[in-house]
C-alpha cells in the first residue's frame, strides 16, 4: 500500500489543495491536488475506506487549528473544497454500499437567510466524516425541510443561520418538524445562535463549529 | 440625534468621562417595525409610518442616542440592489437580495452603478428628503452617510462561500470586485454628504470582516476600509458583530472611532487591541440578555458588564450588535436604569 500517498491526501485537505491548476497554497503551486491523488489512490486500489480515514484526519487537523484562531474560514472553505474533490471520486463507493454512509444529514439555512459559509462548512466536513449529506441549500422554507424528513426517514437534521433577524424562522421550523416527527433529531447552529437559544426552540443540540456538528452527529448515530 | 446627543458622542469618542455611561443603540429594521407595531412591509413602503415609529422611539426614550438615527433602509437590499440584485420583501419577514454574480468570470463585465439613479438608492435618499423637515422639527438632525460595506456587499452579490475561496483561489478577481464596490460605496456616501450637509459621519456595517484571518484582512478589508473612511468627518463608525479580534487592531489605522462588535469579546480586551483609540458601543449579548432576559438578568448583566470595566472613558453602554427583534420598552427601560444605578 503507497502510504505516502494516502498521508499526501490528507495533507491536500488540511492545506486545502484541490487540484494541479489551483493556485492556493501558496507553497503548493503545481503540486497535485486532493482530485489527481484520489484518482491515483484508487486506480493503485487503494481502498475508499483508507482514503476516507486520511481526509477525515486532515479534517480534523484544520478543524483543531479551527478552533484555536489559527485559520479562519477562508482555509476551511478551501479544505471543505479539496475534500469535496475527492468525495467526488468516492460517491460510487457510497451508492454500491462499499463504503457505508453513517446516516443521513439534511442541512440548509432557514428560510429569509442567504447566508451559506457555516451551512457549508458544515455539510462539507460532515460529508468528510463519512455522512451522507442532503444539502438543502439556502433560504430553505420550513415546508422543504418537512419534505426532506419524509423522504430520508431517519436523517438528522441540520439549521444554519447567520443573521439574528431569521433566528425566528429557525425556531418555527425545529418547532413543525417536531411537530410532525417527534424523534427526528435536530442540530442548529450559526453566529447568533448559543446552547441557551437551541434549547428554547426545542432543537437537540447546538454546535458552534464543524467539529462539534461531527461531535454531536457522532454521538447521536452511536446510541 | 440631538445637537446635545451629538455632542456627548464626540465628547465620549475625544476620551472625556461621562457619568453616568450614555447609552446607545443601533436601531433599523430588525427591530423597529414590531416594536412600533406595525409589519415590516409597511415600515418600508410608508415614510409616514417609518417616520413614527422612529419618532416613538426617540421620544419614548430621550435620554438614548439611536445610531445612526433615521436611518432609511431596506434591510440588507439597500446596497446590492443597486448592481441589479433581485430583492424579495416577504410581507412581515426581513427582505434579502439575491446573488447577480455566478462566477468570477462575470465579475469584470459588472456594471459601475451610479447611486444617483439606481436600485433603491434614489428612495432611500429621497425618503430622508421628504421627511427632513419634520426630523428636524422634532430637534433632530441628519448626521451620518451609512451603507453596508465592500466585504458585505461582495458576499451578497456573489454569495458569502463563493467570494471567500474566490479571494483564496483567484485573489485578482476578488480584488477586482472589491475596488467596484468601494467606487461605487464611495460615491453612495459622497452623495450622502452632498444632500445634508449636517452629515458629520460615516456609518459602514460589515461583519465579513470577521471571517478571515489578518493576512487575508490585511489584502481584501484594510486598504478598502481605509480608503472609505478616509473623509473629513467627526464619526467613523463601524459594525461587525461576527469575530473581531483580528480586525480590531486595525482599527485606529483605518480611521474607525466608534465600534460596535460582538459580545463575545470583552470590552476590557477590546480596549487594549484597540490601543484605546476608539469608543467601543457594547456589549451585553442581544439576544439572550436584552431582548429575552428577564428584568434582573438584565440588570445584573449591566451592573456586571459595568463593574468589570477597567476604564470608563471611551464607552457607551449598548449591546453587541444592532438592537434584535423583541426588544421590549420594558428591557430597553430596565437597562438604561441598570446604567444610570451603576
Amino acid at each position: 500500500m503507497n502510504e505516502a500517498l494516502i498521508t499526501q491526501i490528507g495533507i491536500c485537505i488540511e492545506k486545502g489543495k484541490v487540484n494541479k491548476a489551483s493556485p492556493y497554497p501558496g507553497d503548493m503551486i503545481g503540486q497535485e491536488g486532493s482530485d489527481e491523488l484520489t484518482r491515483q489512490a484508487l486506480s493503485e486500489g487503494i481502498g475508499p475506506d483508507l482514503i476516507l480515514q486520511a481526509c477525515n484526519s486532515g479534517m480534523q487537523r484544520i478543524g483543531e487549528r479551527f478552533s484555536r484562531n489559527e485559520v479562519f474560514v477562508p482555509e476551511l472553505l478551501m479544505a471543505a473544497k479539496s475534500m469535496n474533490a475527492v468525495m467526488a471520486h468516492l460517491k460510487p463507493y457510497f451508492q454500491t454500499g462499499t463504503v457505508k454512509a453513517k446516516g443521513k444529514f439534511v442541512i440548509g439555512t432557514v428560510a429569509g437567510d442567504l447566508h451559506d459559509i457555516g451551512k457549508n462548512l458544515v455539510s462539507m466536513v460532515v460529508e468528510g466524516n463519512g455522512w451522507e449529506v442532503i444539502d438543502l441549500g439556502v433560504d430553505v422554507k420550513t415546508a422543504k425541510f418537512v419534505d426532506s424528513v419524509k423522504a430520508n426517514p431517519g436523517c438528522i437534521v441540520g439549521l444554519s443561520a447567520l443573521l439574528t433577524t431569521t433566528m425566528a424562522n429557525m425556531a418555527k421550523t425545529v418547532q413543525e418538524i417536531k411537530n410532525q416527527f417527534p424523534d427526528t433529531v435536530v442540530i442548529v447552529g450559526g453566529a447568533p445562535l448559543s446552547t441557551k437559544a437551541a434549547e428554547q426552540m426545542k432543537a437537540d443540540g447546538y454546535a458552534s463549529d464543524p467539529q462539534g456538528a461531527v461531535a454531536f452527529l457522532n454521538k447521536v448515530s452511536r446510541n | 440625534m440631538t445637537d446635545k446627543q451629538w455632542e456627548t458622542l464626540l465628547k465620549v469618542i475625544n476620551g472625556e468621562t461621562i457619568d453616568p455611561i450614555p447609552v446607545g443603540f443601533i436601531i433599523d429594521s430588525p427591530w423597529l417595525p414590531n416594536w412600533y407595531g406595525i409589519k415590516i412591509i409597511d415600515y418600508f413602503s410608508s415614510e409616514e409610518l417609518w417616520l413614527k415609529a422612529n419618532l416613538k422611539a426617540i421620544n419614548d426614550f430621550p435620554e438614548v442616542i439611536f445610531l445612526p438615527g433615521f436611518w432609511s433602509e431596506f434591510g440588507m437590499c439597500t446596497e446590492p440592489s443597486a448592481f441589479g440584485a433581485r430583492t424579495t420583501f416577504p410581507p412581515d419577514e426581513f427582505p434579502f437580495a439575491h446573488k447577480v454574480i455566478n462566477s468570477s468570470d462575470e465579475i469584470d463585465d459588472l456594471v459601475q452603478p451610479d447611486p444617483r439613479n439606481d436600485g433603491l438608492l434614489p428612495f432611500v435618499l429621497n425618503r430622508l428628503k421628504l421627511v427632513q423637515p419634520k426630523i428636524e422639527s422634532a430637534g433632530h438632525k441628519i448626521r451620518f452617510a451609512v451603507a453596508r460595506g465592500p466585504l458585505n456587499i461582495a458576499s451578497y452579490l456573489m454569495g458569502s462561500t463563493e467570494f471567500l475561496t474566490t479571494m483564496m483561489m483567484q485573489p485578482d478577481k476578488a480584488e477586482t470586485l472589491l475596488k467596484k464596490i468601494t467606487t461605487y460605496l464611495k460615491d453612495w456616501l459622497h452623495l450622502q454628504m452632498e444632500t445634508f450637509p449636517s452629515i458629520d459621519g460615516i456609518f459602514l456595517l460589515d461583519d465579513i470582516i470577521g471571517f478571515m484571518g489578518e493576512a487575508e484582512f490585511k489584502t481584501f478589508g484594510l486598504p478598502y476600509f481605509k480608503e472609505l473612511f478616509n473623509e473629513n468627518v467627526s464619526v467613523k463608525f463601524l459594525h461587525n458583530d461576527a469575530p473581531c479580534r483580528v480586525s480590531a487592531p486595525f482599527l485606529p489605522e483605518i480611521g474607525v472611532n466608534l465600534f460596535n462588535m460582538g459580545f463575545d469579546v470583552p470590552l476590557n480586551e477590546l480596549k487594549k487591541l484597540t490601543q484605546n483609540k476608539v469608543t467601543l458601543l457594547g456589549n451585553i449579548p442581544p439576544r439572550d440578555v436584552l431582548a429575552s432576559g428577564s428584568i434582573e438578568q438584565l440588570t445584573q448583566a449591566t451592573s456586571d458588564l459595568i463593574n468589570s470595566l477597567e476604564d470608563k472613558s471611551k464607552i457607551i453602554m449598548s449591546c453587541g450588535g444592532g438592537m434584535p427583534p423583541e426588544v421590549s420598552t420594558e428591557n430597553i427601560t430596565a437597562f438604561i436604569k441598570a446604567v444610570k444605578n451603576n
